[in-house]
């Protein structure tokens, strides 16, 4: 039977150089996906409808040829058509018209009903609302880190081993929106959501290994395995729920779900990279070096 | 014999807790809220208490602002509201009083005509000499407040149940109405909205047959401004104040002559003389002794009015049409209040403004019914996978079952809260209950990882100590989840706040009792005697 064993790791081998290396060259590497996406497209990130305003349609394929007629039906081309087999439904979207984005979801509902397509939703979305939304949004990330970054400092209470909790959920969050942008995936409120989650989540594990770190007897190492051992199985729990989460989300195109599924497992992929390579090697320097001082 | 239950109180807390969630969820006396003439049964969607929201139940949400400017701090210097409005109309050329709204209140006015712009108000606010702080876009908390009950009165009349109709603020402070129809697409719901109604006065009068009716002797168009419900100044009582139109084109009498000439003619002045005298079209219908006045919505009678003597005198000497106001007075406030809401028959007192900033969205009751069935199996496989994970790392069902046991006791108690709050359940707060999953196991593996690490737990205290250090990471964790997710919980980001609530939730249900239980059982089964 397979089971799950958690590898031990022999960090003795490493130098915190090495060590720190990897995910500083993944976060330097991600925060230029970032922002070469700001400077190519004006914004950080593939914005969703929710946040650029639109219209999006969800047309039922009850047989015949209904991408045929998608096509012809509407008298402004959709900006993207998506088919969910599924679901039997296709996805239309329409990016906002700046003249009357209202007006338009009332004139592609008329168009899809006189060419026949049945129309099983209507989400419709104005640039200026779309515009609060994304401020709100990033109004409220900001709040969740800065939060979060307080409430660890106000756990451990010493400087470092803070710093680098905080450090790693960062990266936790930076990696996942540049994984996004390359796999196409747009921003959605289901994504600000996840990347919320993520800030929740992926300090859990930071705190287990501070925790075992700081607040328990015994070698520096061994308390860095037993953090591990529980950590990573922790954190494998929850993306296996993730993933699964997000395939058969993706397969029943319930985008929300997907969305959210997608984004907490690389989150959670970049935080074990990040505990136990950014966050062993601060702690590690603090505790044999930063100590000392 | 209390020593059993001290022992296992955290086990008993959880058993309590999972029974009170079934009790939610399945017992009839907490079945959602039913709607005139619906019974139980019919309200419920499914075998549980569980409400579900628009995206797994399908119908519509529309959410936009209504359109208008509001100038704050404004000095009424004893002003009655209705002069102040006439006042800043006489200086705007494409405005009329009724569009208009001042409010001593909030120390507001408002202008809902659209044509209006920002620089015109402020001209207009300046010349009209009432001194004012400043001006905003958006309309005054009164004009909200009766959009509002105007919208839920359009609901409530189509019969349709569990349509609900809020008011939201963004992040920049801008007001959004937020209505939700279950069941409807979404042009039923935005011809909803703009729909009105036809709204008249008629006169009934005594005859020798009983009464009689002179009907349309007022249309909709011939009032030049409905106000909205004020309390009587003197005494009890309170009135809604309209004034009648008193221009018309060449050679045609105007509506306020020609409606002082009806009511001249029906006798008004003779019958009423003083307060004794009053109109009794509620009581006997088809017997009125003194003329009264109608209110009719859509044909149907919906208030009726005697007369002030002076009132009727004016007319009946032909001095009133000048002026052409009256008002509508009745003893009660949220009486006035109807009146004003009826005169309007169905007409926004503002533009709601869906397609220039407002947001919509639809989903059909089958496309729901989908969502539903597919968040059931993704809800259900993430747990599979959840519980693959920890039976291949621990191997042991003594320690695995019970954590898998314990963290689906604990969607379940969330399940049950949604059903006593009758919140409703949408595809993010599914989101929600697997997040919960996630944080719920993850913690579950820090106990037990703690509690089984450094060799057999052979007593009670050894138990309690390495649980306590578990527990530490638990809350140190559990805090962070709730402030990140605090934000959401309160800012206007649509679904997310269900999301946020119901992770929250979960979390506190966690800590609180579910793994306090779990250790419990842990420590029963790791014990060594």
């Amino acid at each position: 039977m397979v089971a799950i064993e958690v590898p031990e790791v022999n960090y003795t081998e490493y130098s915190n150089r090495q060590l720190v290396a990897v995910p500083l060259a993944v976060l330097v590497l991600a925060l230029a996906i970032i922002g070469g996406w700001y400077l190519v497209t004006g914004a950080p990130a593939n914005l969703g409808l929710e946040f650029t305003g639109g219209v999006e349609l969800r047309i039922a394929d009850d047989g015949g040829d209904v991408e045929q007629q998608i096509e012809t039906a509407f008298e402004r081309q959709p900006d993207s058509v998506r088919s969910i087999p599924a679901d039997d439904v296709y996805v239309v979207t329409f990016r906002a018209a700046d003249e009357d984005p209202g007006g338009l979801a009332d004139d592609l509902s008329a168009q899809a009903d006189e060419a026949g397509l049945s129309t099983s939703a209507i989400d419709q979305v104005s640039p200026s609302f779309a515009s609060d939304t994304a401020r709100t949004a990033v109004f409220g990330v900001a709040l969740a880190f800065l939060g979060m970054s307080v409430l660890v400092f106000a756990l451990f209470r010493t400087f470092v081993p803070s710093l680098a909790v905080v450090a790693s959920a960062f990266s936790d969050l930076m990696v996942p929106i540049a994984v996004m942008n390359l796999l196409g995936i747009q921003m959605t409120l289901g994504t600000i959501a996840a990347l919320l989650m993520i800030i929740g989540y992926s300090v859990d594990s930071d705190i287990l290994l501070n925790n075992s770190v700081l607040r328990r007897t015994g070698d520096f190492y061994e308390s860095v395995n037993r953090a591990m051992r529980t950590g990573v199985t922790m954190t494998l729990t929850s993306m296996a729920a993730m993933i699964v989460m997000a395939v058969v989300a993706a397969l029943f195109g319930v985008d929300l779900l997907r969305n959210i599924g997608i984004i907490l497992s690389v989150g959670l992929c970049a935080d074990l990279m990040n505990t136990y390579l950014l966050n062993v090697s601060l702690l590690r320097w603090y505790k044999f070096e930063g100590v000392k001082q | 014999m209390l020593e059993p239950i001290k022992n296992n109180w955290q086990i008993l807390l959880l058993v309590v807790v999972v029974l009170g969630a079934t009790v939610a969820l399945f017992a009839p006396q907490f079945g959602p809220q039913t709607a005139p003439g619906e019974n139980v049964s019919e309200a419920q969607q499914g075998i549980t208490n569980l409400q579900y929201g628009l995206d797994l139940a399908g119908g519509t949400r529309v959410r936009a602002p209504l359109v208008g400017y509001t100038a704050t701090e404004v000095d009424f210097g004893g002003d009655q509201p209705d002069d102040v409005a006439r006042a800043i109309a006489d200086e705007l050329e494409n405005a009329s009083a009724s569009d208009i709204t001042a409010v001593p209140a909030e120390s507001a006015v408002d202008v809902t005509e659209t044509s209006v712009t920002e620089a015109q108000f402020r001209a207009a606010m300046d010349a009209s000499g009432y001194a004012y702080e400043d001006v905003r876009s958006g309309v005054t908390q009164e004009t909200r407040d009766v959009a509002q009950r105007v919208i839920e009165d359009k609901i409530d009349e189509t019969g349709l149940s569990g349509g609900t109709v809020q008011q939201v603020q963004s992040l920049t402070g801008e007001y959004f109405i937020l209505v939700e129809v279950p069941g409807e697409n979404r042009s039923s719901v935005t011809s909803l909205l703009e729909e009105r109604g036809t709204v008249q006065i008629d006169i009934a009068y005594p005859t020798e047959n009983g009464t009689a009716v002179e009907e349309e002797v007022l249309t909709q168009d011939d009032f030049a401004e409905l106000g909205s419900a004020a309390q009587n100044d003197r005494g009890t009582g309170a009135y809604v104040p309209v004034t009648v139109r008193n221009t018309a084109p060449e050679g045609e009498q105007s509506p306020a002559h020609s409606f002082q000439q009806a009511v001249a003619d029906r006798g008004f002045a003779a019958a009423y003389n003083s307060n004794q005298d009053r109109c009794d079209y509620s009581e006997n219908p088809d017997d009125v002794s003194n003329p009264c006045l109608l209110l009719t919505v859509d044909g149907e009678v919906v208030n009726s009015f005697g007369m002030d003597p002076d009132l009727a005198d004016s007319m009946a000497s032909g001095s009133w049409a000048t002026d052409g106001g009256f008002r509508l007075t009745t003893g009660e406030f949220s009486e006035a209040e109807r009146i004003a809401i009826n005169l309007r028959a169905g007409a926004l007192p503002a533009d709601l403004d869906i397609s220039g900033q407002g947001t919509s969205r639809s989903i059909s009751a089958a496309q729901g019914e989908n969502y539903k069935n597919y968040s059931l199996v993704t809800g259900i496989l993430a747990v599979f996978a959840v519980a693959g994970m920890v039976f291949l790392r621990y191997r042991e069902p003594a320690v695995a079952l019970p954590m898998i046991v314990t963290a689906l006791a604990e969607v379940y108690a969330l399940l049950g809260f949604a059903a006593l709050l009758s919140y409703p359940v949408e595809l993010a707060v599914i989101a929600g209950f697997i997040a919960v999953v996630g944080t719920g196991v993850d913690d579950l593996v820090i106990i037990a990882d703690e509690v089984m690490s450094e060799g057999e737990v052979n007593s009670r205290k050894v138990f309690d100590s390495r649980f306590r250090r578990a527990f530490w990471v638990i809350g140190a964790a559990a805090a962070t989840t709730i402030i990140a997710m605090s934000p959401l919980m309160v800012l206007s980001l649509g679904d997310l706040s269900g999301f946020a609530i119901f992770t929250i939730l979960g979390v506190l249900i966690g800590v609180l009792i579910t793994r306090p239980a779990y250790g419990d059982i842990l420590r029963r089964l790791l014990t060594v005697r």
